[in-house]
């Protein structure tokens, strides 16, 4: 009894502590801004529908629940439900209370809570009067909860779930039928190849400017993910730092190309292999310091040097080097046979620029020095009892993943024309490292698809920019907690991962070490 | 004649990298010397007075990083792992205090047109903000380490690491959306004004003394002690480092391992909570960024005086909080450029001596 008591109250309080942290957040008007235009919808009726689904497929888990491996009884989790909903609808009531009689004061709400505008809460409260709204949240979670875990109940009961699960299962069995048989064959692999360069090839040319340019910053994403990816992915180095390399190619090339600060307007085929070998000198000689040391200093030093070359970049006092915070503009663009370059022949070379990216990943991954990354990463103790000098190949990864990043830069600033310290703030890093992570680590296929649904995605959802990073954030502390490998995994982590999931005891720890000689 | 076996001796190998360390390390010695002779001696730019001035708000901040600094190091001497967002939980505490300062400016005492509480009663005001940024950022922490730690624990070091930058960007965020992207000024307490203070003579030059900075100073100095003092006398304390020596072992001996880490969680989540409601009263302003400069130093500092150690944390910030307060006006650098300073002094501390002044807690578990 007890028992259903605190568990009804602990869920209840997660859901009411979400759902108020969504309000104060915003997220939940945004989503209700986004679906009422989208369906043509009143936004009352959508934050209506929004609340109850959020709602009953909390009140649904309720039925799903498991004690001592059996399910609970219908009468026991439509009263942990009804638990829940009370603690969760009071959290709620009591929250929409306090603000909206504050509102009601006349006490501006938004000079202290950014997002809880007066349109927001007159749409949160449904219209209504202080207290009336307040019992209006708390009696749609008091019914609502119960009502979910009575409707899951039923779902069960028809086995519904099975048939779905079973459609969905043909599904990939079909995809798994046609599309795999297909890169196996050489025929197969030179037709996805053909297809693939097709694409390339017309895309680039059927498509405007605009979406030209949109592409080229996931193209430049795609470069950078990959450099990063042979840092964290394959040699296990978390370098939250990596904009350095990035503002070590575009500032190289600025410059070196641009009439302000030192005229020196060289080519820019010239430079371009400049910028890329600086920004691999530069990682190596960052690296020394840190390298031979443990991975969390690593990442720290990283960030420092990351803050570093945007505040001397930044810096007045070297203002006669660098621009100073002013930036550099009309940075040199590229001139090949007599032709100005455009956003589309831009998006042409960035193209090149990824597919040298990874044909070089490709090449290192399977190489000796590729292997030994690898077995740094797994365990590098064992690595070096294994031969490997692991200090060199360290730096040969730091080195080689700063070039890309090079790469990166000076085709970017070189696109843009124009460069300056607030190009390069931490949030670059921190974006290629998210491109990585969700991608999957170690994964070519898993970098490119990253880079698409974090920096594509962005653009056609204007309105969701600003949340965009707090949903990295929550994105890599769940994609960590759930799925370690990420979207698309590299065939090795995936092993891997799968021999971890294989627990012995049933109710054990969600991710059993992968390392076998660490110590806890 | 003589022996058969001669004594085999292993002749040492002077690296590269022992070279480039004592090359880089003359390069510092020389500059720095250089730099500190041109100033002091030769140009005399500074008198004593801001001498005094720069020592000063050095050891007020240093005092303060103390406080962030043992948040780092509690929960690395535990887990073996930084703590990325704990400069999130310092951010929160001091919204927390700023807007219990705001909350009670606005509660007038007998009417509306009565005085505000805040100035009627400063001192409870006072310890109201404190104890709102301590829970506040205690709980932050606890949550924290529920939601994005424990599920990762036995997990290869990247991925709690990973975990922990996500958790620091998702508050940062969220903190943005929730309060805006202005800067807040906390209420100017007329008792405890930020601008008034004890005024010393230095060489017949005022300097003044603030009331918030030696009230930070010494709020943060017993704080220190009483951590100090709960670490290595009391059972949880006894606990904490049993666990942190080895947690297998410890939960044989009947510890909640989870529990002490949990706690320790809170701990440095109350140190860095009234880290916060301090900075807030003594510098004025916040933003949600605020935790992100103060968290790398207080981790810098960390470093500096041996990571996992507490006295070492202690020395290790106060030291970082003199040089880069007296750093840039002895090397005659731009003051823009003092977080340059620290970072450089993390560098070369990981060239020259990477577990620290005070040296490492639980080195054999070194990799």
């Amino acid at each position: 009894m007890t028992n259903h008591m605190r568990q009804g109250i602990r869920s209840g309080f997660v859901v009411g502590f979400l759902i108020i942290f969504l309000i104060l957040v915003g997220a939940i008007f945004i989503m209700v801004k986004l679906i009422s235009g989208a369906l043509h919808i009143t936004p009352e009726r959508t934050l209506l529908a929004i609340l109850l689904l959020i709602f009953l497929l909390t009140g649904a888990q309720f039925s799903r629940v498991k004690a001592n491996n059996e399910k609970l009884p219908l009468q026991f989790a439509i009263m942990r439900a009804a638990i829940a909903g009370a603690m969760a609808g009071l959290m709620i009531g009591l929250t929409t209370l306090l603000i909206i009689s504050l509102q009601e004061k006349g006490i501006n709400l938004r000079t202290y809570l950014y997002q809880l505008s007066p349109n927001s809460l007159t749409l949160w409260a449904q219209g209504l009067p202080a207290a009336q709204a307040a019992i209006f949240h708390f009696l749609l979670c008091l019914i609502t909860f119960p009502l979910g875990a009575l409707l899951a109940f039923v779902y069960g009961r028809l086995k519904l779930k099975d048939r779905i699960s079973h459609w969905s299962g043909s599904g990939q069995a079909f995809g798994n039928r046609l599309i795999l048989p297909l890169s196996r064959g050489i025929w197969g692999k030179i037709a996805i190849y053909v297809i693939l360069g097709g694409l390339l090839l017309f895309v680039p040319m059927r498509i405007n400017d605009y979406w030209n340019f949109t592409l080229g910053t996931v193209g430049i994403y795609v470069m950078m993910g990959l450099g990063l990816n042979i840092v964290v992915g394959l040699a296990g180095l978390l370098d939250l730092g990596y904009v350095v390399f990035f503002a070590v190619g575009s500032y190289t090339m600025a410059l070196l190309t641009a009439p302000t600060p030192h005229h020196i307007l060289w080519n820019f085929w010239f430079v371009l292999p400049i910028a890329v070998g600086l920004a691999a000198i530069i990682g190596v000689l960052l690296g020394i310091p840190v390298l031979r040391l443990r991975g969390d200093y690593l990442a720290i030093v990283t960030l420092g040097f990351g803050e570093i070359i945007r505040v001397l970049l930044k810096a007045e006092a070297l203002s006669g080097f660098s621009n100073g915070p002013r930036g550099i503009p009309k940075i040199g663009q590229p001139v090949l046979f007599g032709i100005q370059f455009t956003e589309r022949t831009f998006m042409y070379m960035i193209i090149l620029g990824v597919i040298l990216a990874i044909f070089l990943t490709i090449r290192l991954q399977n190489s000796k020095i590729g292997r030994s990354w690898i077995a740094i990463r797994e365990d590098e103790t064992v690595a070096q009892a294994m031969g490997i000098n692991t200090l060199k190949a360290k730096l040969l990864a730091f080195g080689i993943g700063a070039s890309f990043a090079g790469l990166g830069g000076a085709l970017f600033a070189s696109r843009s024309q124009f460069t300056g310290p607030d190009d390069f703030t931490l949030m670059i890093s921190i974006n290629v490292l998210a491109v990585v992570i969700v991608g999957g680590m170690g994964s070519i296929p898993g970098v490119i698809a990253g880079a698409f649904v974090l920096k594509g995605l962005p653009e056609i959802l204007r309105d969701l920019e600003s949340y965009r990073i707090l949903a990295f954030g929550a994105l890599l502390v769940v994609m960590m907690i759930y799925r370690p490998q990420g979207l698309i995994p590299s065939t090795r982590r995936r092993l891997t991962m799968r021999a971890d999931k294989k627990p012995e005891i049933p109710e054990q720890a969600p991710v059993p070490p992968a390392q076998g000689g660490e110590k806890q | 004649m003589g022996d058969a076996i001669a004594p085999v001796r292993i002749r040492k190998r002077i690296t590269t990298y022992q070279i480039s360390q004592i090359v880089i390390g003359i390069a510092f010695i020389a500059y720095v010397t250089w730099r500190l002779y041109t100033i002091i001696v030769i140009r005399h730019t500074y008198g004593p007075d801001t001498w005094v001035k720069f020592a000063i708000s050095g050891l007020i901040i240093g005092s303060v990083y103390a406080l962030i600094t043992i948040g780092y190091t509690l929960v690395y001497a535990i887990l073996r792992m930084i703590n990325f967002a704990h400069s999130e939980v310092f951010m929160v505490g001091s919204f927390a205090g700023f807007f219990v300062f705001e909350g009670l400016k606005n509660v007038h005492l007998g009417g509306a047109e009565g005085i505000p509480f805040i100035d009627a009663f400063p001192i409870p005001s006072i310890i109201l903000a404190f104890a709102a940024g301590i829970a506040v950022s205690m709980l932050t922490g606890i949550t924290l380490e529920r939601i994005a730690y424990r599920p990762l624990r036995g997990a290869p070091r990247l991925v709690p690491l990973i975990s922990a930058v996500g958790a620091s960007i998702f508050l940062q965020n969220a903190a943005q959306l929730m309060f805006g992207p202005q800067r807040r000024t906390f209420y100017n307490l007329p008792a405890l004004d930020r601008n008034l203070g004890w005024t010393i003579t230095v060489a017949s030059k005022p300097v003044l003394i603030t009331y918030t900075g030696v009230f930070t100073f010494i709020l943060a100095i017993i704080l220190l002690v009483s951590l100090y003092l709960l670490v290595q006398k009391t059972r949880l304390g006894r606990a904490m480092r049993a666990v942190s020596e080895n947690k297998q072992t410890a939960a044989l001996m009947g510890i909640d391992v989870d529990a002490i880490i949990s706690r320790t969680f809170a701990i440095s989540g109350v140190l860095a909570g009234s880290a916060g409601v301090m900075w807030g009263l003594h510098y004025g302003q916040i933003h949600s960024y605020v935790g992100f400069i103060p968290g790398i130093k207080a981790f810098t500092a960390a470093v500096l005086g041996g990571i996992g150690n507490i006295p070492g944390a202690m020395l290790g910030s106060m030291l970082l909080g003199l040089i880069e307060s007296l750093g840039p006006g002895g090397l005659g650098i731009d003051f823009q450029l003092k977080d340059v300073i620290a970072f450089s002094i993390l560098v070369l501390v990981l060239i020259f001596r990477p577990s620290g002044i005070l040296g490492e807690v639980g080195s054999q578990e070194k990799l």
